[in-house]
């Protein structure tokens, strides 16, 4: 009854609605090592191993009432005297009066499962190295964070003149120190949030509609010293008290201090920082502008990646580098567990101008 | 008198690096949206449907429009699963059952839902289970299909699987979605201009991340939840399908044992999914249980004194 597919190079099989097997080819037969009358009136699930019967009635079988095919399905079958049979299987299901009939194929696996178990193998490995990786880091972070933090504590101490008062010189030089323990401990919360984030650990974002001014304003005297220790100017314009996002204030406070602490970094002694903000439809945009040297393109969207940060040699000019070059993945990360983004534009040469695109209030009812 | 040492012990400790571990709140503050609530139908009584592992909640296509005229059906996918967000995703929290069971309870909250009638398939009758014994006040029934409180056997329990079947399990998980990538990436590949061939074929897997439908299942498969039955306060219908391989009636019989006051509903319908294969029966089932129990009820009051005398008995 099976016709042609009887000698088909691939395996074929009917069941119905129920489960029950209704016919088999002999190629299929020949590769389980099975008689027909083993394998006919069965149910197909009896045909597979344990594994495949929980991958059959948990996934399988629910998108085959779905939809009418699955196509590319790994499975292993074991019923015959052969053992255990790895095939990539597709299902079709057709009515025949008021039931359901699957008509199955399946492919025998030989050297690509090999292949398959391999890649599975070393993904496996890639994973358990990632985590490790990722723990080893926040340990290591979380360890040398507490004794950095005591050296910048010790310096205040001195400078305070706890101790005593200190000469000129040894002014300087703690206050030098404080200043290098300082970097040291950016660069250490900048791993933290990095690794925190690609564990997908950080839960508690307390999202709620806030005002861009007052967020900005508390940025701004966060920054206020930077901006003239590095000579730059500093405007703000078009933020309206009124204006206002859904977000975790202090998230978008940690993103805005990581833009403006950037384009302090990349703009020359003279240069200027413009903060704007804009509302278009349901976004509310704001735009942190410097006059610095600028991104070239092919570098535009790598500067989001972890641990990139634009080479020297490709400004003109050159360029300083400091940092790990996780401040711009950590901010676009935020941003987007905001249900927001962060993008840049620029010209080289100009400037850059980095912009946060937070959802206004009225775009957050609720679907249901 | 030296009031440094207390200053300077302090320089000494951890104050800010954050290492605390993260509790409370949510990520997303949207949770309609977080895990794709939809609901529906005429009655004022909540029933909400729960999907298993494996789909989303398109498994309760065949059975809520049976209940649509009398009650209000809420359907919702876990985070990881169907059209949820899935940035909202967290390891932590969905690392075990409990942070599923919070799912359900952060959407009986956000919808006001009293009363509510719970029915889950599989795992998400043991997440029912793990809610209502937190809010017992939010729920009035569960309605179990095919539920298990431990799959892996642990003598003399016998809960069908050895711990080798479920590791098989997950690689056969990984090589299906190794599987499908290949499938789809030239497809993709060959249609930049049809984005929506990514979307079919992501549907067609419901859970949309290789990584969290790995760990959504051995969040499922190496779960232990007996001692959390006999805790439960709430009234509760096993329905246990023949010839059920993740959850044999054995597993159903022990879950009927532990639950106190518990009925327990044999099906003719064969497998795992009498949802999806035998709706009919599925329906008539629950209907008849829902009628005994002369649901939907007039007032909380009333519930209360009703779940009292149940525990009475």
């Amino acid at each position: 009854m099976l016709g042609a597919l009887e000698r088909a190079p691939c395996g074929f099989l009917t069941f119905d609605g129920g489960g029950i097997v209704l016919s088999a080819n002999a190629t299929l037969l020949e590769m389980l090592g099975v008689a027909r009358e083993v394998v006919v009136g069965r149910r197909f699930e009896t045909l597979l191993t344990v594994s495949s019967r929980i991958f059959y009635q948990t996934h399988l079988l629910p998108m085959l009432k779905l939809q009418p095919t699955v196509e590319e399905l790994f499975l292993t079958l074991r019923c015959g005297e052969n053992g255990d049979v790895a095939v990539l299987a597709n299902v079709a299901r057709h009515e025949d009066g008021d039931r359901g009939i699957y008509d199955c194929v399946f492919m025998r696996l030989r050297e690509r499962r090999k292949w398959e178990d391999e890649i599975v193998r070393a993904k496996r490995v890639a994973e358990e190295a990632n985590r490790a990786n990722s723990a080893l880091l926040s340990m290591m972070s979380h360890d040398v964070r507490t004794p950095i933090g005591s050296i910048s504590g010790y310096c205040d101490l001195l400078l305070m003149g706890i101790r005593g008062p200190l000469r000129e010189e040894q002014r300087g030089d703690v206050e030098r120190m404080k200043k290098a323990s300082e970097f040291v401990l950016g660069l250490i919360d900048d791993i933290l949030s990095f690794t925190r984030l690609r564990a997908g650990e950080v839960a508690r974002f307390d999202m709620k509609t806030i005002d861009v001014e007052s967020v900005l304003a508390q940025t701004e005297t966060l920054m206020g010293m930077r901006f003239e220790q590095a000579g730059v100017g500093y405007e703000r314009r078009e933020c309206t008290p009124e204006l206002k996002v859904v977000a975790d204030p202090d998230r978008l406070q940690q993103i805005l201090l990581n833009l403006l602490t950037n384009a302090v970094k990349f703009t020359p002694r003279g240069g200027k920082l413009t903060v704007s903000c804009a509302t278009e439809g349901e976004w509310t945009r704001i735009n942190v502008a410097d006059t610095g040297r600028g991104i070239p393109p092919d570098h535009i969207e790598q500067i989001f990646e972890p641990f990139v940060q634009v080479p020297a040699s490709a400004i003109a000019g050159g360029g300083t580098q400091k940092g790990f070059g996780l401040g711009l993945a950590i901010s676009r990360s935020l941003a987007r567990k905001m249900n927001g983004d962060l993008t840049v534009s620029s010209t080289l040469g100009e400037g850059s101008t980095f912009t946060v695109s937070l959802r206004a209030p009225d775009s957050q009812a609720p679907s249901a | 008198m030296n009031n440094e040492a207390p200053l300077t012990r302090a320089l000494d400790l951890c104050g800010h690096c954050g290492c605390a571990p993260v509790t409370g709140g949510f990520l997303v503050g949207d949770i309609l949206s977080r895990n794709n609530v939809k609901v529906f139908g005429r009655g004022r009584q909540p029933m909400m449907f729960a999907h298993g592992f494996g789909c989303d909640q398109n498994m309760w296509r065949f059975i809520t429009p049976a209940f649509a005229d009398d009650y209000r059906i809420v359907l919702f996918d876990y985070v990881g699963s169907g059209k949820s967000d899935i940035a909202s995703y967290d390891a932590r929290r969905y690392g075990s059952l409990e942070g599923y069971a919070r799912d359900v309870l952060d959407i009986c909250r956000a919808l006001h839902l009293e009363d509510v009638i719970f029915v889950g398939h599989s795992v998400s009758s043991m997440i029912g289970v793990l809610a209502a014994n937190r809010e017992p006040s939010l729920f009035a029934n569960l309605i179990l299909v095919g539920p298990s409180p431990r799959y892996i056997n642990d003598s003399p329990y016998v809960g069908g699987f050895e711990r080798r079947d479920i590791e098989e399990l997950l690689d056969t998980m990984d090589k299906n979605y190794i599987g499908w990538a290949n499938y789809l990436a030239p497809a993709i590949m060959k249609n930049p201009d049809r984005p929506e061939l990514s979307a079919e074929l992501s549907d067609s897997f419901c859970s949309t991340d290789p990584v969290i439908a790995r760990r959504f299942a051995e969040a499922t498969f190496y779960a232990d939840n007996r001692a959390d039955l006999a805790r439960l306060e709430i009234p509760a219908l096993v329905l246990q399908c023949a010839d059920d391989i993740i959850a044999p009636t054995t597993v159903g019989e022990y879950v009927h044992r532990e639950l106190r006051g518990s009925q327990l509903h044999y099906l003719e319908a064969t497998g795992h999914c009498p949802h999806m294969s035998h709706p009919e029966e599925t329906i008539a089932a629950i209907k008849d249980y829902l009628s005994q129990a002369s649901l939907p009820l007039d007032s909380s009051s009333e519930r209360a004194n009703r779940k009292t005398e149940r525990r009475r008995e």
